[in-house]
């Protein structure tokens, strides 16, 4: 119907970002000679991986020679590595897309794998688990301090707000950080310095929880701060504007609840431009989530980052910008979904 | 339209943020003005990166002002100097001048380290030897360091002239000789035995400055120390232009020091125009590209306006911290690659705004009447349609001013950015990654951070107050 | 007994520039069925009184007093609650200014219909919606609309919805804010043949508020002339038209332009009067052209034969 169309274009909108960013990072990381040098290394690999096989098969060192040889040549072309970068781009395109980009240069995982597509998966659920609570607790803490700001102008809480919200803007998440782990970390040592675990971790389900939430609680609670401050006050402009509409003013004439009418045609209706504003304060939640796994020590993809900078490892980094456009793009689609089912104005007939 | 102005400019003065961020702005273009006219502009190759500059400065040290809060008070960082010798004496056809400084140890603690400078040193005849020595408030005295001056060059002439443009820098604790030295007054003065590796265990300074109290701890002396640079040589004529000793202390400058003993206070000071440029030049090519995107889409329309549009939504949704974070990672983190990266994702907001105020302004009378006129598509996107915009593109201009300070902050902080230049997001990153936190060195995590809000409230503040008079509907009622 | 009287209503808010007194001191009384035009300059306090009557009041009112007698209860003597529960919509609803804005961009039409016969009746949602398409018969509606959002309706449509919206409950009263000034003449016309066939089939009272007097005419009994905040003028409405009695209902009525004939519009010279402080004395006397120095009094209001009033010293 008009639901499924619209959502149809939002997601083909989504998937052409993907594209060009993949796009994007496969002609640059082409033109600059990365590609070649991941791929290089990707040989490399397999190749010591086929030289020790052989080597207990054929022991004559020659002839062992002139094999990896042929294989070589045979990997190089199928790698592509015999031609120029922009020849091989939709093969380098689908390599980054099922992450098979080789080992990582340094490091692995707690298993021991060295494979970049393995070292992400292990990382992604931390991640994820980090970026959801934020998002839920902003949702409600943004939701509840809102409106009650909203509904009470000019309260000591609705310019509280105001400044609080002005601020939180200007202040980097990631010094945020910093700061708490000085002073509850260092100076109260009341919160771990980073990790997500103790070490050595709890081996029971309960205390294993509760170190876990120990030690998320400063992140979470760092980027709450730091990313709340423009959802609550959008969330308060908004609900403000909504009650000032007739519609509001005929619920109560038609003898509505005052909760009634706060829920079904003030919440209700400036849900779909509060959402509207989630959508575009994700990029935030992403590069929030990249800073702080930084400062935290939280092995999550953000820390992973961080590590494949420092040692310099093009693969990871290639595989890390994929996947979290890739997860950009689904949480904006999701989003899109909520969205369009909140309000019918923007389904196509 | 000066009318226009004039009323503009009283509203936008109306609000108390709007003060307040013009303050703050003024303070931020002061200082960054003194800053460029009193450093050199190449100030981050020469010397914040060069480590030899800051070798006299103590290591990860809080600022000086912090002796005013704290008891007992932290050892205060100390440099003497003195040109003139104190004393000359001839002994055995050597003349003898001593340069002297006293040094008064207050407290109960020792200095970090003990370096010596000497500059502009002159010989006539043979090479003259200096030797370093300390007098002890409890009277023993210690020969710590010999050397013997460099001998003229084959086609140097009278008189050798040593130690010009760069001094002669000696610091004691990379100095073998020194341990030998305190080994030999060990056994003399306590008659106990201590060997020159037991001596580089326990730390020069405590024992130059400090009374046994067991056999290989010692106390600090309080007390008034003679240190004393001699010169031996033959010629009278031969003498020292300066010599400096420096005894590093626990507290440095205004905002104390970070682990290579540079002095924070000046590495902060250079961040201001630093950020001033890049959150200016980020946000002029930006909202220029942005609001040119946009009104030529919007005012021209068909196919170039389907083209913008679809490539600036596809734009507007990239992620951007992590492409952000790939494209310096693979062009390298100078400043320009920054800006440039940092406008090429922030253009597309901007037009996707002014394209859809250009589409209501498009059909007013006033540009049908200039098209009847016969003015050409640029003269109206210019002198019509543009009047419209400005106000609004002039207030996302100082929007968008603190997001780039906070982006090149955020990837100095990731490593990402150009090390040579001291940037706030460039100290806090070395602080971060050399366990400033864990450490407590507050001085060193607290400023930086506290000077990238401060810019950025100020842009803030200013949008804020800007916003009454591009948006009239929020404009305040007398 | 007249079924609506309305006494001493004052309705004073306070703002930054002052005390706005926008209803101050309405008086009239209306038949059960007849129609009440309620005629002014914008800014006269129009909508305060209609605001007042359902007991709509702003956040920074200072002063509401004054006696609402409806069928025999006074309004006034209710708790807020009691109001909400019995009054509003039930007994008294209301058409506001503006169909556009007036219904929920996010619910369906139907269902806004139905809201109140499932709040105040207690019916479930099918009878409800039922009710509601039977309704939308009754106005004029195909009642396939009954699932439909706003946007998807026209300016007609949506105040066709809007009235069926308030006579879902069979209010005794309902009053009209301006009903049509946000449509175009033709719906303007086909609402008012709407409106005046509600009201001849179903025998409701109403209040119909307009700034267009001859507007008025089409739908009302009698006509009150409102201005700063009072009721210059009450009357039946051929008595209003043809003879107005007090200076500023003359003005009004010579600024209609005819269809027929040659004679021009006038216009009232000056502007009305701010309501944070109004003018001692007669309102209107800075723009009457019969000033006299009485005028420097409030007038009281004369009663009429027809049982109408002029608040005028000319007729003293």
């Amino acid at each position: 119907m008009g639901l499924g169309k619209t959502l149809a274009v939002r997601g083909l909108t989504l998937i052409a970002v993907l594209f060009c960013v993949l796009l994007l990072t496969v002609a640059v990381i082409g033109a600059t000679g990365v590609s070649d040098r991941i791929l290089n290394a990707m040989l490399n690999e397999r190749l010591r991986g086929i030289r020790q096989v052989l080597s207990t098969q054929i022991t004559d060192p020659d002839e062992l020679n002139r094999a990896i040889e042929a294989i070589e040549d045979d990997l190089i072309h199928s790698y592509g590595l015999d031609q120029p970068w922009y020849v091989r781009m939709p093969s380098m395109l689908a390599r980054i897309i099922i992450l098979d980009l080789g080992n990582a240069r340094t490091i692995q995982t707690f298993t021991g794998s060295r494979l970049v597509s393995d070292i992400i998966l292990e990382r992604l659920p931390n991640t994820i688990l980090i970026m959801i609570t934020v998002l839920i607790i902003n949702f409600l803490v943004g939701l509840i301090i809102g409106v009650k700001s909203a509904t009470r102008p000019g309260s000591l809480l609705d310019r509280f707000i105001s400044i609080y919200s002005s601020i939180s803007y200007a202040i980097p998440t990631w010094w945020l950080g910093l700061l708490m782990i000085l002073v509850f970390s260092f100076y109260f040592r009341l919160f771990p310095f980073g990790g997500m675990f103790s070490a050595p971790p709890p081996t029971e389900l309960i205390p294993r929880l509760l170190d876990l939430i120990w030690h998320a609680a400063m992140p979470i609670i760092t980027l709450v701060i730091a990313l709340s401050g423009s959802w609550i006050y959008i969330t308060r402009s908004v609900v403000i504007t909504t009650a000032q509409e007739d519609f509001v003013t005929v619920a109560r004439a038609k003898g509505l609840s005052e909760r009634l009418v706060m829920w079904r045609y003030i919440i209700r209706v400036a849900a779909p431009p509060i959402l509207t504003n989630l959508m575009l304060g994700l990029a935030a939640y992403l590069g929030g989530a990249i800073l702080t796994e930084t400062v935290f020590s939280w092995p999550g993809m953000g820390l992973l980052y961080y590590h494949a900078i420092v040692s310099i490892d093009e693969a990871l980094i290639l595989a890390l910008t994929y996947i979290f456009t890739l997860i950009y793009v689904i949480s904006r689609f999701l989003l899109e979904v909520f969205y369009v089912i909140l309000d019918p104005r923007v389904r196509y007939g | 339209m000066s009318l226009f102005l004039r009323e503009a400019l009283r509203e936008f003065w109306r609000g108390s943020l709007s003060k307040l961020g013009v303050i703050f702005l003024s303070i931020v273009i002061i200082v960054s003005f003194y800053t460029t006219t009193t450093m050199p502009l190449d100030y981050g190759t020469r010397f914040w990166s060069n480590p030899v500059f800051w070798v006299n400065n103590p290591k990860a040290a809080p600022p000086e002002w912090v002796n005013t809060f704290v008891s007992p008070k932290l050892l205060e960082h100390k440099v003497l100097s003195t040109s003139l010798p104190a004393s000359v004496d001839a002994v055995e056809g050597s003349i003898l001048k001593r340069y002297s400084v006293s040094y008064k140890l207050g407290v109960e603690q020792f200095p970090q380290f003990f370096n010596l400078e000497v500059s502009n040193l002159t010989y006539h005849e043979a090479p003259p030897t200096l030797i370093l020595s300390i007098l002890k408030p409890d009277g023993y005295s210690i020969d710590l360091y010999t050397f013997i001056v460099e001998r003229p060059f084959e086609n140097e002439s009278i008189p050798f002239i040593r130690y010009t443009l760069e001094p002669k820098r000696v610091l004691l604790s990379g100095e073998v000789q020194v341990a030998r030295a305190l080994s030999n007054f060990i056994s003399a003065r306590y008659g106990e035995l201590l060997s020159p590796s037991q001596i580089i265990d326990i730390g020069y300074e405590q024992i130059i400055f400090g009374e046994r109290s067991a056999l290989k701890s010692f106390t600090p002396l309080k007390g008034t120390y003679t240190l004393t640079l001699t010169l031996a040589s033959r010629n009278p004529n031969d003498n020292i232009g300066s010599c400096r000793f420096i005894l590093g202390g626990q507290v440095y400058g205004l905002m104390g020091t970070d682990l290579l003993g540079r002095d924070l206070f000046s590495g902060l000071l250079f961040g201001f125009p630093v950020a001033l440029l890049i959150g200016f030049a980020t946000s002029v090519i930006t909202t220029a590209l942005g609001a040119g995107l946009g009104i030529m889409s919007g005012y021209i329309g068909g196919r170039i306006d389907d083209l913008i549009q679809r490539f600036s939504d596809i734009v507007n949704n990239f992620p951007q911290l992590p492409l952000l974070i790939f494209l310096t990672f693979i062009f390298g983190g100078k400043l320009w690659v920054i800006v440039l990266v940092l406008v090429a994702f922030g253009w597309p907001g901007l037009t996707i705004i002014v394209r859809s105020m250009v589409l209501s302004v498009k059909g007013a009378p006033f540009v049908e009447s200039a098209l009847a006129v016969g003015a050409s598509r640029l003269r109206i996107m210019g002198r019509h349609i543009f009047p419209q915009v400005a106000p609004f593109i002039l207030s996302q201009l100082i929007f968008y001013t603190p997001s780039a300070i906070l982006s090149e902050a955020a990837l100095s902080f990731l490593g990402l950015g150009d090390p040579t230049i001291p940037t706030w997001g460039q100290i806090l990153e070395y602080g971060f990654r050399n366990g400033a936190v864990y450490l407590g060195y507050w001085w060193w995590i607290l400023p930086p951070g506290l000077l990238i809000i401060y810019s950025a409230i100020t842009f803030v503040f200013i949008a804020m107050g800007l916003e009454p008079v591009v948006n009239p509907r929020l404009r305040r009622w007398r | 007994m007249p079924y609506l009287e309305v006494s001493d209503l004052h309705l004073y808010y306070e703002t930054v520039r002052g005390i706005v007194r926008a209803v101050d001191g309405v008086e009239f009384m209306l038949e059960k069925g007849e129609a009440l035009g309620l005629v002014g300059e914008s800014g006269c306090g129009k909508s305060s009184t209609a605001n007042a009557l359902l007991r709509l009041l702003p956040k920074n009112y200072i002063e509401y007093r004054g006696h609402i007698i409806l069928g025999r209860h006074d309004l006034m003597n209710l708790s807020d609650d009691e109001f909400r529960e019995q009054i509003r919509w039930k007994r008294i609803s209301m058409i506001f200014q503006g169909a556009m804005n007036s219904l929920n961009p996010v619910l369906r039409v139907g269902f806004q219909v139905a809201e109140p016969l499932m709040i105040h009746r207690n019916l479930n949602k099918e009878e409800a919606l039922r009710k509601a398409s039977e309704l939308f018969k009754l106005v004029g509606l195909p009642s396939e609309l009954v699932d439909r959002y706003p946007h998807e309706l026209s300016g007609g449509m949506k105040q066709r919805v809007v009235i069926s919206m308030a006579l879902v409950l069979n209010p005794e009263l309902i009053i009209l804010d301006e009903p049509t000034s946000a449509l175009d003449v033709s719906i303007q016309a086909q609402i008012m043949n709407l409106l005046k066939t509600l009201k001849n089939e179903l025998g409701i009272t109403m209040v119909f508020i307009t700034h267009d007097i001859a507007l008025a005419s089409d739908l009302s009994d009698k006509v009150a002339v409102m201005y700063a905040g009072q009721i210059v003028e009450l009357g039946f409405i051929e008595d209003v038209l043809h003879k107005p009695l007090h200076p500023y209902s003359q003005k009004l009525v010579a600024s209609v332009p005819l269809l027929k004939g040659n004679k021009k519009p006038e216009f009232i010279p000056g502007a009305p009067p701010d309501l944070v402080a109004p003018p001692h004395g007669c309102r209107f006397a800075p723009r009457c052209p019969f000033i006299k120095e009485k005028c420097m009094v409030d007038p009281p209001s004369s009663h009429l034969v027809g049982g109408g009033y002029v608040k005028c010293w000319l007729y003293e």
